[in-house]
Order: C-alpha cells, then structure tokens, then sequence
C-alpha cells in the first residue's frame, strides 16, 4: 500500500511541517477541535439528507483535520490531464451529436454510443451554444505509487462535492491559521466565480444583454441541497426550483416579486428525465414544461446540456484515451485505468475467470452501488454477479483492484492511514478551460475500505496544492 | 427576488412571530395553574388558551377533555399540531433554509442553531408543569435572537420587509384573538366593575401580551380599567403589541414594497384605510360600536389586505 506521506520510510518533504505538527498535537486538544469542527459544520448547515421510507434525516459528512498535500509538479500534470479531458469529452459530446466522425472512423463501435441509454435522440443536431455540452466535469483521480495518478471515472453531468472542497479549507483556516502561514498554500476560494464566468460565456443564442444565469435544484430535501444554496449564495444567482419557472412562446421566465423576469442559462442540479414533463418524464413534478423547447429554439441554455451523460458511462470511460487521441491528437497525459469491457468475448471470459481479483462495475451504475469488489466479496456474491454478467455482458465493466494511495487520518486519537482519491472539478467555458488549484479528496473511513463514497461510509478531507 | 424566496421569508418570520406568541400563553396558563383551583373560572383560562391559539377544535378532536398537561404537549411539541412551537421552529427553519441565501449567516446561524438546540431544550418530561418557566424562557430567547440578528445583520431591503410582514401580520392575527375571545371581561358591566375578578382577569390578558408592567408604565400606575385596557391593546402606539402598532408596521412596509417595485396593489390602499380608521377611534368609540363586532371587521380587513398582498408578490396575480 502506497502511504503519500513517506517515501522510503521517510517523512516526504511535503509532509514534514504537518506531520510534525499531527504528532504534537496532544490526544485531548484532538478530541476538542474534531468537536470544534463538527460544530462549525453543523453551524454552516452543511448536511447531506440519508433516505429512508419515513423521513429524511439530516446527516453531517465525517471531516478529517489531516491535510491532503499536493505537491505543485504533481498537481501542473494533474491540471493539465484534467483539463484534456474535459476538452476532449466535449468535442467527443459534440460529434457525436452531429457528424458522428469518430464512430465512422470505427474507432468506437456504433451500438455502444447509438444504443446506449444515455444517448439523447431529441439531441441530434441541434447546435449547443459554444459547443459545450459539460461545463463542469469532476474526475476522480487516483493514486498508485509515488508517479503515477490515474483516472477511475469522469463525472459530466452534475458532479458534486465543491462545496466541500470550500468549506474544507473555511473550517480548516479557521481552527489552524498557523499552518497557513508556514505553508504556501493555493486558494480554493476562486472556484463560484469561475464557474459565474464560464456560464455566463455560454449564453443562448437569443441572449443580447448580460446573461441571466440561475441554479436549477430539485428542492430542500435532495442531499445536495445545501451544495445547491451554497453555490447560488457564493455566485450571487438565484436559486430557482421548477416551480419557480415558467415558459411562455418558447421564452423561459421566472416568478419574481416585481413580475416575470427572463433567465438566459440554468446550471441545473436535476437529472435529464425530470427537466421538462412534456419532453422527457412526463411524471416529473420538479419539472419545467416547455423548457426544453425553450432550449432548442435558444432561448435558454441548459448546462450540462441534456444527454451528456453517455460521456461518463462506464463503458465509453475505457475509450477516453482513443478519443484524446482522436479530437486533440495528443497522448493522454493521466492513464485511465485498465478496463476489461464484458461486451466482449475475450475480456467477458478473463473477468468471468478472474471475479476474484476484480472490480465488477455496473456501467450505468454511481455512488459506490451495484459493484462487486472480488476480494473483499463472498463465494455467493461472486456468483451472483457471474450470473449477471452471463445474462447481460454489455452491463458490466471490471477493473483490477487498485491499491489506492492512502493518508493518515486522526483515528481516535492517533494517526493512521486510509484509502483516499481526488476530484478536482473542470470548468469548461466559451474561450477558457480552468480549474482551481485544489480539489476535493475523500477518504475511506473504514480501515482496510476502498469505498470513498459518502454515501458508504467517507468523508472528506482539505486539499492542499503546494505553491513551491 | 423570487416570489417564492418572499413566500418563504415571509412565513419563517410569521411561524417565529406564533412560536413566541405561544410561549406567552403558555407563560399565561403557568401563573394560573399556581392559583388555587376553587374558581371555576381560572380552569376555563385553559380553554381561552386553546381557543386563543387556534385550534381548540382539532386539539379536542384528538384529546377529547381540557387537561393542562395534554394542552402543554398539544401546544409544545405534538407532532400532530403544525402550529405547537415546536413545528413552528421547525417549519420557519425549513423556510428559511430553502432560501437560504437570502439571509445573513447570522440569521440562518440564529435559525439553524435554534433547530439543532430543539430536542435538547423542549424535551418531554413527566412534570412537565415544573419544566414550563425554563423552556418559556429558552423559546423567548431564541425568538429574541433570531429576530435580533434579522433586525441587526439584514440588508434593509425587500426581503427585510417581507420578513417584519410575516412577524406583524401574524402579532395583529394573534392580538385581535385574544382580546376577541376574551372580549367579554372587557364589557363595561355593574356585577364585574372593580372585583377581583376582573383585576385578575385584565392582568392574565395583559400578561399573556407580555405587557403587564408596560401598561403600568404606560398609564403612570393608575388604576386598571376596561376603556383603559382596549386603549392599550388597540389604540396605543407606544405598546408593541397593540393592534394600531401593527397596522402601522404593515402599512410602512407595503408602502416601502409598493415604493421599491414602483407598483401599487389593492393591499395598499385597503391597509393605508385601516391604519387612518384606527388612528380616529378612542376607546368611548369602540364600546359604542361594540368591542366584539370591532375586532370581527378588524380580522376581517386584516384578512383581506393578506389575501390582496398575497395574490400580489406571492402569486404574481391580483385578481
């Protein structure tokens, strides 16, 4: 297992201050600023809503006061694979659409992009504005050795999560402002107005003033509400609810206190079948009808632009580096990592073969859900999902079980290590790609886990990008 | 600003405005338990109490019989009841979190935090009664908080008025009720005219306002009198909870609204008549016109200006 902190059995010189500073802390000092912590977040409101059948209750996400350190020759190559990336997913997101030129040069087969459930009809054709159709992308990074970052998926849709990169670093600056002053730390605090400015490039066709932008949440009671809020609150926009808007001849208002009022680009936080009751889901109630309309006759523009999602699916993951290579005719400057597709044969039978050391992921599948980690799986777990993946290959994609890098956490009150990984968030505009200097690292609570996701036990940590 | 971000800043202010007013009576029906119970008419305050809050019938619906216990769970924590405090906390959290942006930290940390001290400080005990002082307390100082930093941190902009809305409409809904349902201790009558009853009676109300020594004040210490008491309650513009105090509050702030959007509506104009009409009465006046059919058109009108202002920032319609 990889730990960040050493190198041959030495402190990094990255960690040294921290380290030092980790293992000076005394146990009851501990205790009480774990406590501090957890007030702070409470105070913020900073919650995430579990579900159940009776109510939804209010859960605080588990904050680690140990940092996470980037060095800055780490993150320039982390930067600018990310930023590759998202360059080519949204060339890949705009051909696909129109001419279809990387399925007719056979380098993806046709039914995975045709056939695929993500893949939106209604949006063949139509000219996106600026040809972005993700603005924000969050890839998950992770770590292997000491050279070597790799990427396990790349969220296109609604990645979440900034939030916390934010409040992070707010709570960790606030309850040690010492360590910011021995560190040359890169700032966080630039990423809502960022995102207001790649938006705002992104305005619809028919938009000839200062552009409108408002986030679009499905309500208080979606676990990111507060992200929602916190968002809107930093980027000064509205925060709308479907209920809020209206279409009236093609043109997208909201209800205001002074009257209707004209909005030019949703960030919408819902999901593409809830958008609009009359074009897709025609049970979604958090839904504007006519937006979608109002989309295509460009008068609003709706990032990310419906049917983006096929980009992050599991299957056209493991294409990534055809397509940097085939849109920007670069190499791929962060590895993917290896990926047998069970769509085909050769690779159905190495996984069927090898369900033991394998990572089984369900290709539509998030959040940790629906994936078999063969070590750590029972004999009947196996099996179940070897009888899955018999009755629908092209469901199913493995990995090789990865050994994620690991960082200390403060466990009770000692340190000790856990799995984490990285998600830096991209912003696509009109004329600029950027990101901030930082990211959002979650960490696997449970010793031994390799599951990072909130919802199955992680939390969260500040991420520091040194500026050497 | 979003109608709907007006909706729920309006109804986050008004739900605190209730759960404070419900200490109150609460606060009311703890003196009385402390009274030997020989008068019949001091276990009644219990009913006023119900019936002052509103919601005697569903309360009955569910218990059946007036016992002050029920009627402490009824109006502190039930589930059941939207308006015991502990809802009205709860919901004015809700609104104020679904808007969340237009509040200062400071407000949303008075709300949040009041939300999060809940099940600590309005918990339910055996004895209750012993309990009620402490938790009065702590509801008062979270409403004072909360309005505090509403009055202190908020920009004084249209969200601010349609935060003091919420609270004015609900205090005049809230006044007018409990002099109408206490409406009769207030008729000049030959039986009653300086007993102790009435003493007692005339103080619970003022009490239950949380103006007892105000009035004293107010009055330089003469003696209680029933013309003086509907001067209070009614006409009096130095006592916060007067009727005229939040007729006032909400003329200003419609008219502020109606300046702010360069818009006028119905609500205008209907307010901006009842603040004149209650500003030419005396007392004399009312008794004359008769205190009960008084505070029935005053709920009436008040009602009426709601529904006008509502159809118009809420609704977008005004019809």
């Amino acid at each position: 297992m990889y730990n960040e902190v050493y190198k041959n059995s030495k402190v990094r010189k990255f960690y040294n201050q921290i380290y030092d500073w980790a293992k000076s802390l005394p146990e009851n000092v501990i205790v009480k600023k774990k406590n501090e912590a957890e007030n702070l977040f409470k105070k913020i409101g900073i919650t995430f809503s579990v579900y159940n059948n009776f109510d939804s209750t209010e859960r605080l996400i588990p904050f680690d006061m140990f940092p996470r350190i980037i060095s800055s020759i780490e993150w320039k190559k982390i930067k600018k694979g990310v930023i590759q990336r998202a360059l080519a997913i949204n060339a890949f997101l705009n051909d696909i659409y129109n001419s279809g030129e990387i399925i007719k040069a056979k380098l993806i087969p046709e039914n995975l992009i045709y056939k695929n459930p993500a893949y939106e009809i209604k949006m063949i054709g139509f000219k996106v504005p600026k040809r972005i159709y993700s603005p924000i992308i969050g890839s998950d990074i992770v770590r292997i050795n000491e050279n070597i970052f790799k990427v396990l998926e790349d969220n296109c849709r609604t990645p979440s999560g900034v939030s916390y990169m934010i409040e992070n670093r707010e709570i960790m600056m606030r309850m040690f402002p010492e360590l910011f002053e021995k560190l040359k730390i890169e700032t966080v605090e630039n990423y809502p107005s960022y995102l207001l400015d790649a938006l705002k490039s992104l305005a619809p066709k028919k938009c000839n003033k200062e552009p409108k932008v408002v986030i679009l949440t499905p309500g208080s009671l979606n676990s990111a509400y507060y992200e929602h809020s916190f968002l809107a609150d930093l980027m000064g926009v509205e925060l709308v609810q479907g209920t809020d808007l209206f279409v009236d001849e093609s043109i997208t208002y909201m209800k205001t206190t002074r009257g209707p009022e004209k909005v030019d680009i949703i960030y919408r936080r819902i999901d593409d079948k809830f958008l609009d009751p009359i074009t897709f889901d025609s049970s979604s109630l958090i839904g504007i009808p006519g937006l979608f309309d109002s989309y295509k006759s460009g008068n609003v523009n709706i990032c990310s632009a419906p049917g983006s999602g096929i980009a992050d699916d599991k299957a056209i993951y493991s294409y990534i580096p055809e397509i940097i290579k085939f849109y920007l005719g670069e190499e791929p400057i962060l590895d993917n990592v290896k990926t047998w597709r069970c769509c085909e044969e050769d690779a159905k039978k190495y996984v069927l073969n090898n369900l033991n050391k394998l990572v089984v992921k369900e290709v539509h599948g998030s959040g940790g859900y629906g994936l078999l980690i063969g070590s750590k799986s029972s004999k009947k777990e196996i099996e179940i999902f070897r009888k899955k993946i018999l009755l629908n290959p092209a469901n199913y994609i493995a990995q090789p079980i990865l050994e994620l890098s690991s960082v200390p956490i403060f466990d009770k009150k000692k340190l000790s290590p856990r799995h984490v990984d990285l998600r830096p968030f991209c912003l696509v505009g009109a004329k600029k790609t950027k990101l901030v200097d930082g990211g959002l690292t979650r960490v696997a609570l449970n010793q031994g886990s390799l599951v990072v996701n909130s919802s199955q036990g992680g939390g969260v940590k500040d991420t520091w990008v040194l500026n050497e | 600003m979003l109608s709907r971000t007006a909706e729920n800043l309006f109804w986050s202010a008004r739900y605190i405005e209730r759960a404070d007013s419900l200490a109150r009576l609460l606060e009311v029906g703890y003196r009385i338990s402390l009274i030997p119970n020989t008068e019949k008419g001091y276990t009644n305050e219990w009913e006023s109490i119900l019936e002052t809050s509103g919601i005697k019938n569903e309360y009955l619906k569910k218990y059946k019989t007036i016992s002050k216990e029920k009627i402490i769970f009824y109006l502190l924590f039930d589930p059941e009841n939207s308006s015991s405090v502990k809802n009205c906390i709860k919901t004015a959290r809700e609104n104020i979190r679904m808007v969340r942006t237009a509040v200062t930290l400071e407000v949303w940390n008075a709300v949040n935090s009041s939300y999060h001290e809940l099940d600590k400080n309005l918990k339910e005990t055996k004895n209750i009664l012993k309990e009620l002082p402490e938790i009065i307390e702590w509801i008062k100082k979270q409403v004072n908080l909360i309005r505090g930093t509403i009055l202190n941190t908020q920009l004084i902009n249209d969200g601010y008025d349609f935060l003091i809305l919420g609270t004015y409409f609900e205090r005049a809904d809230f006044t007018a009720r409990i002099i109408n349902v206490k409406y009769f201790i207030l008729l000049p009558s030959i039986n009653y005219v300086g007993s102790d009853i009435d003493n007692f009676q005339w103080s619970l109300m003022l009490r239950s306002i949380s103006s007892f020594r105000a009035f004293k004040w107010a009055y330089g210490g003469q003696e209680i009198t029933y013309t003086k008491i509907i001067d209070f309650l009614i006409l009096n513009m130095t006592c916060p909870r007067s009727l005229i105090f939040s007729i006032e509050k909400i003329n200003h702030h419609l008219g502020r609204l109606s300046k702010f959007y360069k818009q006028t509506s119905t609500s205008n104009k209907k307010i901006g008549l009842m603040y004149k009409k209650i500003k030419n009465l005396n007392a004399n006046k009312i008794t004359e016109i008769g205190l009960h059919e008084f505070l029935k058109s005053f709920i009436e009108e008040i009602n009426y200006v709601y529904k006008k202002f509502e159809q118009k920032y809420f609704f977008g319609v005004e019809t």
